[in-house]
């Protein structure tokens, strides 16, 4: 096996008697960002969250560093990993700041180095999201995209080196949504952080990850770069949709411009009954 | 941040602490026999050979002592139980804690019949106990039936409460029926909340309790704070969600088994006294909860005087007079969260 910072094996996930997937292998880079895309209910959010130790698996595993996750301190995990919910929730009345430093709580009671530690977290957290600037307003007080990216401090203030986005970008405005895959990208260069998120728009996807899963129907049908993955062979396979896509002339990424049904055309050359 | 600074909870705390001294020299010196201010100074101070010693020592100081306490206990348990259960509506009376602690003491006093009013050391320091037995199984039911989809469901912790709590106050009910009638007229006095009972020795018997679970309580109080967010937030950031409740559940049905143990069964504190520490000191547990101490203690102090007083020298039970405080109350919240 190889050495792998974030792996899964013959892992089986699901809630009450549902099952979503079983015998899934997948393995994260480490040092890139990986983002799953796939139709609703293909289980990227469930991966993401037994991944992330948030839903226990049904059979299976889960190695962090190579170690069964199963077998470390919850706490130990969360000085190593994190995960942003999708929508996460907290009380109106609290402060940016004060939200922020709750991702210190793996790291807190180590005496007095780790104060000076905490705080330069806290601070450097706020910086890269650009939520210093108003870290002593009130939860309740900010727009959702602002709300997004204190989110986001928390998590990083948590200084894990892998870090799993649950469609960090849902209900956010167009400027919000690049600000935080800008942050995301930064993070990845300057730290190294290894990042695997859920996206639903696939643009995204392509301009901001290294690697692309496309999940459908609990099994990862295919995965490989943006330019092998946004390509209309993979989108029909995935979405069922016809997919019009270029590359943008400035950077070579691919770009899906626009895009149909398959069914309606099926249905016009007469389909089956 | 301003709102709710460190300057202003000192200022908060000192105000309760001057409130609840006040409250225990009005308790202390009003009553069926009133006495003047020097005359209740001279007593507290003048080490037993003072006029009024059987008055003060006997009868006000201890009565005033276990309603303080048992005020503690109820606040700071009422206030664990809405963090953990993430309910605002939780309380240690609705969520069945205090019938089934109620509902071993009830079965206790069946078997330890005639006994009760005497102050035999061992009946009185095994009440608490039996208290804690009968708290514990039933939070430790309800939580067991509140589990789904291995994760502690707030609607359903509060219903399962809601249907053990009565089936609980049923059975006591059945069992204080076969009681004898001296008997019979303690446990139901007892059972609605009352501290005419009240002498040094039960104060004795639950502070142990005290002075175990509290420590416990506050050093824990930072977990609180973080159960104010998500469960997968929670999770995310190291928390063992599940072992932490089972400890936060188990210090809180502590505490209130040992309250309920000496006082009966005294509702709505736990529910009053944490929504009005919330609205003055802010949603930090760290500073919310040393309130609720404060606040819980006021109140059950001030409750207890009404309820000796009012009607003197007729007296009602102080969970009567909580009650008619709680329940408008508790309706107030049930539209506030609505809205």
């Amino acid at each position: 096996m190889d050495m792998s910072i974030l792996r899964t094996e013959k892992l089986q996930a699901g809630y009450e008697q549902h099952t979503v997937f079983q015998d899934l292998d997948f393995s994260v880079k480490e040092g890139k960002i990986t983002t799953i895309i796939g139709p609703n209910g293909c289980g990227k959010s469930t991966l993401l969250k037994t991944m992330g130790r948030i839903l226990k698996q049904k059979a299976g595993n889960v190695f962090l560093y190579n170690q069964d996750l199963r077998s470390l301190a919850t706490r130990e995990i969360a000085k190593k990993l994190t995960l942003l919910p999708q929508n996460p929730v907290g009380p109106n009345e609290l402060t940016v700041e004060e939200l922020v430093a709750y991702g210190r709580f793996p790291h807190l009671n180590q005496g007095q180095k780790s104060a000076i530690a905490d705080q330069k977290a806290i601070e450097w957290a706020m910086d890269i999201t650009k939520t210093i600037s108003f870290r002593q307003r009130e939860l309740g007080s900010l727009s959702g995209g602002e709300r997004q990216k204190v989110w986001l401090a928390m998590a990083l203030a948590q200084e894990t080196a892998i870090l799993l986005l649950d469609e960090p970008t849902t209900y956010l405005d167009m400027v919000h949504q690049l600000e935080v895959l800008k942050i995301v990208q930064q993070l990845n260069r300057q730290r190294q952080c290894t990042i695997v998120m859920v996206l639903h728009d696939i643009n995204h996807a392509a301009r901001f990850s290294h690697e692309i899963v496309a999940m459908k129907e609990g099994h990862i049908v295919a995965l490989g770069s943006p330019q092998e993955m946004i390509t209309p062979e993979v989108l029909k396979q995935v979405f069922c949709i016809d997919a019009r896509v270029m590359l943008d002339p400035r950077d070579g990424v691919p770009v899906c411009f626009s895009y149909d049904n398959l069914q309606t055309e099926k249905e016009t050359i007469g389909g089956e009954a | 941040m301003l709102k709710y600074s460190q300057e202003r909870f000192v200022g908060i705390m000192l105000t309760a602490l001057g409130l609840i001294v006040a409250a225990i020299y009005i308790s202390l010196s009003y009553g069926i026999f009133d006495l003047t201010f020097a005359e209740v100074v001279k007593t507290l101070f003048s080490q037993g050979n003072g006029e009024y010693d059987v008055l003060i020592y006997q009868f006000r100081l201890p009565r005033i002592v276990i309603a303080g306490l048992v005020g503690v206990g109820l606040g700071v348990a009422g206030a664990v139980l809405q963090g953990v259960s993430r309910n605002g509506l939780a309380d240690p009376g609705i969520l069945g804690i205090n019938a089934g602690a109620g509902l071993a003491i009830v079965v206790f006093m069946f078997f330890y019949q005639g006994k009760l009013a005497g102050s035999d050391w061992f009946s009185i320091l095994a009440m608490p106990f039996f208290g804690l037995i009968g708290g514990l199984a039933a939070s430790i039911l309800v939580y067991l039936l509140s589990w789904k989809n291995g994760r502690l469901d707030s609607q359903r912790f509060l219903l399962t409460g809601i249907a053990l709590g009565s089936g609980f106050a049923a059975l006591s009910l059945y069992i204080t029926l076969k009681m004898d009638p001296t008997d019979f007229h303690t446990a139901t006095v007892w059972s609605v909340g009352s501290l005419f009972h009240a002498n040094w020795q039960y104060s004795i018997s639950i502070l142990p309790w005290f002075l175990f679970l509290l420590p416990i309580i506050f050093w824990k109080a930072h977990i609180l704070d973080l159960f104010q967010l998500e469960e997968s937030s929670v999770k995310s950031l190291g928390v063992s969600v599940g072992r932490e409740q089972v400890i936060l559940l188990l210090c809180s049905t502590g505490l209130v088994s040992a309250c309920v143990s000496v006082s009966g069964s005294i509702g709505f504190v736990g529910l009053i006294v944490p929504h009005l520490a919330k609205s003055l000191t802010g949603i930090r547990h760290q500073q919310m909860i040393p309130l609720c101490a404060m606040l819980g203690m006021l109140l059950v102090i001030v409750a207890d005087f009404i309820a000796k007083n009012i009607f003197a020298p007729a007296e009602i039970a102080t969970g009567t007079i909580i009650s008619l405080i709680g329940v408008p109350y508790f309706i107030y919240l049930l539209f506030r969260s609505k809205a």
